[in-house]
């Protein structure tokens, strides 16, 4: 009873903080917005008893990549009047709204049927990091390899982008 | 119980979808995907409690190392855009329209 309110609470700030994200204007209220939809994602992952991706998202995705965002907005100094005009959004929202039914309507018949399970807390350490790191570095070594040279490549080019101003000006 | 959760997910990857689609904001968009990939890794945490094995987490943490670099990489490219146009909208970014 006590995990279904919990759940309740979760999901419905992560909704509205979803409908945030996409309805203000300014970057900066969306930013925090979205802040909101990972800190209750990652309460949700507590549910289903992933301790480590439960503190990674904190650390990871609240901590590190959302504080880069809002490093950057309000590095950039963004007034209102710098902003996009907007002025058929309503009617982008409608047309999505109409696209979107059937891909959403297919998707949840799918979810219909599959088979249901109780979300209790599973023991012996399911999702620690102990047991995660196991798997990882056993069955999933080379994926997990091929994600550090992503990280490398994207830490070059991100230098590269941003960093030289010498090279592109010449 | 578990189907809550997919089901959450599919909202809010639809939602992602309609930010991408609709708005013209350079950091709206961006922040948009992001929540799209939180969406699927709620989906992956969801799947991988139903049939109790840990390949899920290890996949959503792939997820979030793919998300730190996108970040890493998009902020860059906005932050030369707008050193260049001084705007943010995705309409006038189309330098590569022959």
């Amino acid at each position: 009873m006590f995990v279904d309110g919990l759940f309740t609470a979760f999901s419905v700030l992560a909704v509205l903080g979803a409908l945030g994200l996409i309805l203000f204007r300014h970057p900066m209220q969306g930013a925090m917005s979205l802040i909101v939809t990972i800190i209750s994602l990652a309460g949700l992952y507590a549910l289903l008893s992933a301790e480590l991706i439960f503190v990674l998202q904190l650390i990871v995705y609240a901590g590190a990549i959302m504080s880069l965002i809002l490093f950057i907005i309000m590095f950039l100094n963004i007034q209102t009047k710098d902003l996009p005009e907007e002025p058929a959004r309503f009617y982008y929202f409608i047309g999505g709204i109409i696209l979107l039914v059937p891909v959403a309507s297919f998707l949840l018949k799918i979810v219909q049927s599959l088979p249901d399970a109780e979300t209790t807390i599973v023991g012996n350490g399911f999702g620690g990091v102990k047991e995660v790191g196991m798997i990882l570095f056993q069955d999933w070594l080379l994926p997990f390899e091929i994600v550090s040279i992503l990280l490398l490549v994207a830490l070059v080019g991100s230098v590269v982008l941003a960093g030289s101003k010498r090279r592109l000006s010449k | 119980m578990i189907q809550n959760y997919l089901i959450l997910s599919i909202i809010l990857f639809c939602l992602g979808i309609l930010g991408v689609i609709t708005r013209r904001n350079v950091f709206t968009v961006f922040m948009s995907i992001e929540l799209m990939l939180n969406a699927a890794n709620l989906a992956f945490l969801a799947f991988s409690r139903l049939h109790e094995s840990m390949d899920g987490h290890v996949l959503a943490m792939m997820v979030m190392a793919v998300a730190a670099a996108e970040a890493a990489l998009a902020l860059a490219v906005v932050i030369l855009l707008h050193k260049h146009k001084g705007k943010l909208d995705t309409n006038l970014f189309s330098l590569l329209k022959g």
